[in-house]
This record gives C-alpha cells, structure tokens and sequence, in this order.
C-alpha cells in the first residue's frame, strides 16, 4: 500500500527534503508559492498543485517547510488552506521552525476536523536537506510519529520524538537558547582574553579539554580566531530563531536574560548589513563594544 | 465652526479623553466595543454609534484609543472600520502606543484613500487624561498636526509635534526605554537597600532631590517603599510596551541591551500573575532571582 505525500513549500530546504522522498519512491503533490520551484520537483515526478489545499487533497502525509509562523498559519488555515484539502485521518507534518505556542493551537485546530499533527523542526541547514542528514525533533502523539518515521528517515539521520505537539519547536527552541548563549560566551572569553594579552588560539586550546568544552568552541571559535565567517548558519536566520523564542517567552511570561542579550547582539550584526555572514561573526559585536569603532 | 469628531475606544484612557473635548464644546460620535462604556458620553450629549464606521461618519476628525497594534488597524482598517466611513481629507488621530512599522503602514493605507494620518500616544496615566494633562507626542504632516492642536489642548499640556507619520510612536518608544529602564534601576537599588539591611524609606528620602531624582523615584519608588503595587499604571500596559520597542529594536538591526533585559523582568512579572498590579512590583521580581535559602 503507498503512501500519498503532500509537499508545501519548496525553498532552499523543501526542495532538497521533497527530492530526498521521491527518490525514495514516495508519490508527491507539491506546492510552491513560486511557480518556479516546482519545476525541478516535477521534473523528478511531482505532481504540481495550485494551492496547499489541492497538495493535501490525496494526501495521506502532508508536509510543510515554509518561513515563519504566519507562514504556517496561512498554509494550513488561510483560504485553499491544507485545512480546507485534507481528508480526516490524515497527517500534517510542520517542520518549519515556528512558534510552540502557535503550533499547539494549530494541532488543536486541526484535531478538531479529526486531523493529526506533528512539529518537526530540523537542524543541519541546506546540506544536512541534501544529504538527508538532517537532525529532526518531534512533537506529537507516538503512533502519529511512528507512522511518519519511515518519511523521516529519508530526510534524516538523527530522529528523536521528545514528546506532544509543541514539542519539538521547544526543544528547536531550546537548542537556539543554548547555542545563542555558547557562542556569546566564546565571544566574551575571547575578547577578555585579548584584552589580557593572552592568545585566544592558546586559551581555545586549554578550554577544549575542561568543562568549558563544546562543538560551538571546537568550531565557531576556530572561525572567531580566523576572523572566517562564511557561513554555517547565517546571522539573518539566527536571529529569526532567536527572536521567535524571544516572542514565545513575552507570551508565555518566561524571562531569559541572557537569550534577550544575544538577540540584541544579533540585531546588531543585522543592522550593519552582516545578516549573510555566520553566527560567530558575533565576536565583532563585543570587539566594537569594547573598542568603540 | 467647530470640526466634528468621532471618538473609538472609551476605555480608562479613552472616556476622561473624549469627556474633555465634549467639555470643550466639541460635538462627539462615539463607540467603544462595550455597550456601558458608552453611557456616561451619551450622558454628556455624545451620539452612540454602532461602530467605528458609523462613528467616522460625518466626521473631520476621528480619534483611537484602544490598547495594542493589531486592535488599531482592526478599528481603522477593517471590516465595519473607520476607513469604511471617513471621507477624503478627513483625519484619523491614534491616541494609544502601537508600533511605529505598523502606524505607518497605516497612514499609507488611509492615504491612498486621501485620508490625513496622526499617531499621537500619551503619557500621563489615568490621572493625566481625567485632568486633562497628558504628554501628546505626535507624528505627521505639520499643517494637519495645527488643525488637531486645539483638540489635543483639551486633552493635554505638554503637546510636541516630533516628525512625520511614526514619529510620535518612536518618540514614546523612548519615553517608555528611559522611565522602565530608570524603574529596573530602582528596582535594583531598594533590593540592594534592604539585602544590605537598610530602611527603604530612607534610602528614598536621600535619593530624591539628588541626581538621581526622577518622576519615577518619586512615584513608582515611593510604592516600592511601602510594597503598594494598586496601580497606577496595570504591569501588563508596560509589558505591551517595551515588547514594541524590542520589535522595533530588531526590524532597524540595533542592540538594546538594556531595554532587553527589562523586558525578560517584565516576562517574570507577568509570568507571575502581576499584570494587573503596578509595575512597582519589579522590585519583587529582583528580590525573588537573588532569594536567601534559611
């Protein structure tokens, strides 16, 4: 018995992901609100469609890879919505990085016409999508999950389903929370250590066996030390992460100072026109706080 | 002859505002989305409307007032809105604190209708609408900011005209960074008073008439002192308020650091069940984080 798949939103990471499933043999109805990107999925055997509501309208599974929440919110609810097309029973797959909050209300909605959601926001950029190597944290009920495990996993290496709807986009969330802070503490540490006359190569290097160990100073302080900030993962799309996880804690009521901080330090980088470089371009932020250029 | 005018959102801010221009002589049109609301103007001799659209009819001048940005363009923009009754050359005025983004994408909007666009938000409290004493801080074309200053002067003192369309939602941006960020400062300082075993009081008492003597020491301190958090100013309008400036903050691409942090206590404070309270309960928010286990 196949499996008919729905695929809305076809940018630098949809396209990538909904190739991945129809090499995998998957029969595809794709969406794109450019005309334009959908050619290559057709060209491999995807069935265009005008609207979400069409890509849903056969659909088993229906997956959606688009921008932010509104985004998400218009793809399932607006008019010629996934709403409007999909059948009862079947399953809506958000795996844009979006707003726990929004995204539970979502599932509620969508239960109420007896259809199933999952949240599975990725990590791994356009090369994990590519290379199907994506990391991908879930949100939903177990036997939802379960079904949509083998889509996943043409999609992904590591897979994890951390618990109901909603929480996937708070472990993405979380993850942000502590990558944000980790490059800010390597950023800091390095600039002190200048400071002091000390070489920040010498100072990476005695941190890299201790408790102060982590990817983010194995990697993004290599980059800081080589002033190499070609991307990675862009600023631009950090601090769109960021700042939904800002939003969700003025709306959840949750302080978290130091996020707050990191995401200030973000617009800043924004501000000079250096959305396109990667995040540990950070470093600068705090070299101009403390040299005034 | 006196310009008609038309009045939406008869809230705490809005009622004593609309009651000083009727005062003043100024026929009203008036709707606020509870029916009550209504009756004390209707008293005064306002017309009561059925909506924002029915209130701008007929009207030169159509003032807002209600709390957050999407409210605003909802009340002028949408359906049974103000834009459905305005006329060409008529002038909408939104009294409340929105953002700046969003007020000028609706001024651009009603100007493609030929409809003439102030924002105009306030400081002053309850206190300051009923009294008739409000800061006006007002962003648009400067002949019709002078068509609208007579009005504004029944409603307030201190009225300055700052710049175009979102300047006056900028400039309050800015009063509310410099008042909250002052409130965090004293914050901070009554906690640092007690923790180091002084009286509060005292501490005030030596604070004012120094350099560091503020409206806001002299207010929200004195509350402080004494633990009186009936508001005043309820937490959650603040709380509104400086998210905006955030969002601002990160559309232009420009680091408020400080601004952030007050925002992430205003989180805690609402997190905490104190949005209906002064925003003096800070200080509980910072005694809390630094809490001596016995």
């Amino acid at each position: 018995m196949s499996i008919n798949v729905g695929f809305i939103g076809l940018g630098i990471m949809g396209k990538p992901m909904a190739l991945n499933l129809i090499k995998s043999g998957y029969p595809l109805w794709v969406y794109g609100r450019r005309v334009e990107s959908m050619a290559p999925l057709t060209a491999a055997g995807a069935h265009a469609c005008a609207s979400p509501e069409e890509a849903a309208r056969t659909a088993d599974i229906t997956f959606i890879m688009v921008s932010d929440t509104q985004d998400v919110e218009q793809v399932i609810l607006g008019p010629k919505g996934v709403l409007s097309g999909a059948q009862p029973g079947a399953i809506v797959v958000d795996m844009s990085t979006i707003s726990p909050v929004a995204t539970r209300s979502l599932a509620a909605r969508l239960m109420e016409s007896g259809i199933e959601m999952l949240d599975a926001p990725v990590s791994g950029g356009e090369t994990g999508a590519v290379n199907g190597a994506l990391s991908l944290m879930v949100g939903g009920k177990p036997e939802v999950f379960i079904r949509v495990k083998p889509l996943f996993e043409q999609m992904g290496k590591k897979i994890v389903h951390v618990g109901a709807n909603g929480a996937g986009q708070a472990t993405k969330a979380c993850n942000q929370i502590v990558a944000s802070l980790t490059i800010e503490g390597v950023a800091e540490a390095f600039t002190f250590a200048r400071r002091n006359g000390v070489d920040p190569g010498r100072v990476r290097e005695a941190l890299l066996g201790g408790f102060a160990n982590s990817r983010i100073l194995e990697v993004h302080g290599q980059r800081m030390l080589d002033h190499d900030f070609r991307p990675g993962f862009k600023v631009r799309l950090h601090q769109k992460d960021l700042r939904i996880v800002m939003e969700t804690a003025h709306q959840m009521g949750i302080a978290l100072p130091g996020s707050a901080l990191v995401a200030q330090h973000l617009n800043a980088l924004i501000g000079s026109g250096e959305g396109e470089l990667d995040s540990s371009a950070l470093v600068q932020v705090i070299e101009r706080l403390n040299e005034g250029k | 002859m006196l310009p008609k005018v038309g009045f939406i959102g008869l809230g705490v801010m809005g009622k004593p505002m609309a009651m000083n221009l009727i005062k003043n002589g100024y026929s009203l049109r008036v709707y606020g989305r509870r029916k009550e609301a209504m009756a004390p103007l209707v008293e005064a001799g306002a017309v009561a409307c059925g909506s924002a659209e029915e209130a701008a009819r007929g009207c030169d001048v159509i003032f807002t007032m209600v709390t957050t940005t999407r409210d605003v363009q909802e009340v002028v923009l949408g359906e049974r809105g103000v834009i459905a009754g305005a006329r060409p050359g008529d002038i909408v005025v939104d009294m409340g604190t929105i953002s700046p983004a969003a007020t000028r994408a609706i001024a651009a909007r009603l100007a493609e209708a030929g409809i003439e666009a102030l924002d105009a938000p306030v400081s002053g409290g309850g206190i300051g609408a009923i009294s008739g004493t409000l800061s006006i801080m007002v962003g648009g074309k400067p002949e019709i900011f002078e068509r609208v200053n007579p009005l504004f002067s029944c409603m307030g003192k201190n009225i300055v005209h700052i710049g175009p369309n979102g300047a006056g939602q900028v400039a309050k941006a800015c009063n509310q960074m410099v008042m909250l960020i002052a409130l965090q400062g004293l914050a901070e300082a009554f906690a640092f008073a007690r923790k180091s075993g002084l009286d509060s009081a005292r501490v005030y008492e030596a604070l004012s008439g120094g350099a560091a003597q503020s409206r806001i020491l002299e207010v929200l301190g004195k509350r402080m002192v004494e633990r009186n958090y009936d508001p005043g100013i309820e937490a959650r309008l603040h709380y509104k308020d400086i998210q905006i400036v955030l969002d601002e903050a990160h559309t232009l691409g420009m680091a408020l650091p400080g601004t952030a942090l007050v925002t992430q206590m205003f989180n805690a404070l609402i997190g905490r069940g104190g949005g209906n309270q002064d925003s003096s309960q800070l200080v509980e928010v910072i005694e809390a984080m630094s809490k001596n286990l016995l």
